[in-house]
């Protein structure tokens, strides 16, 4: 008994699974007019494909609960992970370089907050007491000589423009960040980020200049409060429209803030 | 997201993106490793280690590539590394030889005489796909299973277009022996 060509060539197979170009699909039609072999080929590819079709599709676990394959495939992955590389090669490894950068992002995030946390209720409770020292005592008590410290004569003076200087070095980052942000291009994310910390910094660049004002330090308190304003439109700009931002930049150029941030507590 | 941003995080080192890259194709995996290894214990294994291997080759994956027929070939070379490891010939190194004689072996499985007085035909044409060649199973769940074109299961297989087409060939004239024998059994056609 021979095979007809069709069925020996694999022709048949492609014409059930349509992998035929309508020509040839013509062709096998018209052959099987008169071919009882091939058309019980088709009949029995239909009846594999009928009968495989009740079969159950099978696409999750038992059960449909992915919860241990992903439990068991985090091990693995996990472990994969530690035996990629030696700890310095995988430090620097870009797979993991992105996991680093965030928890070094987090440290210096966790830093900074903490530093301006310890830097306001310091500068506070040193206001206070030179205040108070101003205005109850002929002889104010300077504070305790930091250990290994050159002793240095303190003044409530010296104190307000060390921690205007300090002051005016954490807000710096904010006005460069305002300075040179492109008006065009700043997200809404971005601005509501650069409105957080001006509102931050603002009470305390008030408190500032009052103090400058009342100790009579008139080119600290005029800077403290370009600085303010700056702050201030910043903090009070919900719209990151472009025209706010340019503004903001204009006051900072036409002020000389940056500059005058630098230079202002050097001359004291 | 796209899959091509997911790998690119993914291989940047951002654990959800592979999660979600995992979530997005694990049920096509899971289906390919269940047809071919046909119980819920080895398709578990397989597809584990797709991913493993998926996770291992982030960096190697080509941007213009098809993200399924990767995952398809990365899933077909689990499955022939996975039924290798269970089998006996395992231990020897593979050659040429021995990898051909491993693709065209039948698989130890009941055959079409035994799985007829079960009744089922789809129970005995099951059986029968677990008893095919590796190299002719896989081509012929990627075909009826998956809905592939030949085109497609030759890229994704890496073989040129006339090796599957034989495969399947030869797969459908073994499932078709199957039936005619099931049949017979059953007292069916004749």
């Amino acid at each position: 008994m021979t095979i007809c060509h069709l069925q020996a060539t694999g022709t048949i197979e492609l014409y059930f699974y349509g992998e035929l170009d309508a020509r040839a699909r013509l062709d096998v039609e018209a052959h099987l007019t008169s071919c009882a072999d091939c058309r019980q080929a088709l009949d029995d590819m239909r009846t594999i494909q009928a009968a495989l079709a009740t079969r159950p599709d099978i696409s999750a676990p038992a059960g449909g609960d992915w919860t241990g394959f992903m439990t068991r495939l985090d091990a693995a992955i996990r472990d994969e992970s530690e035996s990629l590389a030696p700890e310095g090669v995988r430090f620097f490894s870009p797979r993991y370089r992105g996991r680093y950068v965030v928890y070094a992002a987090m440290a210096a995030l966790i830093t900074l907050v903490s530093i301006s946390v310890a830097y306001i209720v310091e500068s506070r409770r040193q206001l206070k007491e030179s205040a108070l020292a101003g205005n109850v005592s002929p002889a104010p008590k300077p504070p305790e000589p930091v250990a290994a410290a050159p002793a240095q004569e303190w003044s409530p003076d010296a104190g307000l423009v060390s921690l205007s200087e300090q002051h005016f070095e954490r807000s710096k980052l904010v006005v460069y960040g305002l300075a040179n942000k492109d008006a065009h291009r700043s997200s809404a994310q971005d601005w509501a980020y650069e409105r957080q910390l001006a509102s931050t910094l603002l009470s305390d660049t008030r408190l500032y200049r009052l103090a400058a004002e009342e100790r009579g330090l008139k080119s600290v308190a005029r800077v403290m409060g370009d600085l303010e304003l700056v702050l201030l439109q910043t903090s009070m700009s919900s719209n990151p429209e472009p025209a706010t931002l340019q503004q903001i930049q204009r006051l900072i150029y036409k002020r000389d803030l940056v500059s005058k941030m630098d230079v202002v507590v050097s001359g004291f | 997201m796209a899959d091509s941003d997911l790998i690119i995080r993914a291989a940047g080192g951002d654990p959800t993106a592979f999660q979600a890259l995992v979530e997005r194709h694990r049920s096509m995996v899971y289906r390919v490793a269940y047809q071919f290894a046909g119980n819920h214990f080895d398709a578990e294994d397989i597809a584990q280690e797709v991913f493993i291997k998926v996770y291992r080759s982030l960096d190697k994956f080509r941007q213009d590539a098809q993200l399924t027929s990767w995952l398809y070939r990365i899933a077909m070379n689990a499955c022939i590394d996975h039924r290798r490891r269970k089998s006996p010939a395992a231990s020897t190194p593979m050659g040429e030889e021995a990898e051909q004689r491993l693709l065209n072996t039948p698989e130890e499985a009941p055959g079409p005489e035994e799985c007829a007085y079960a009744g089922e035909l789809g129970d005995v044409l099951e059986a029968e796909i677990a008893r095919l060649p590796q190299g002719q199973r896989i081509v012929f769940v990627m075909r009826h299973h998956q809905g592939l074109k030949l085109c497609e299961i030759a890229e994704a297989l890496g073989l040129a277009e006339g090796t599957v087409k034989r495969q399947l060939h030869a797969a459908i004239h073994r499932l078709r022996g199957a039936l005619t024998a099931a049949n017979v059994t059953a007292g069916g056609r004749a």
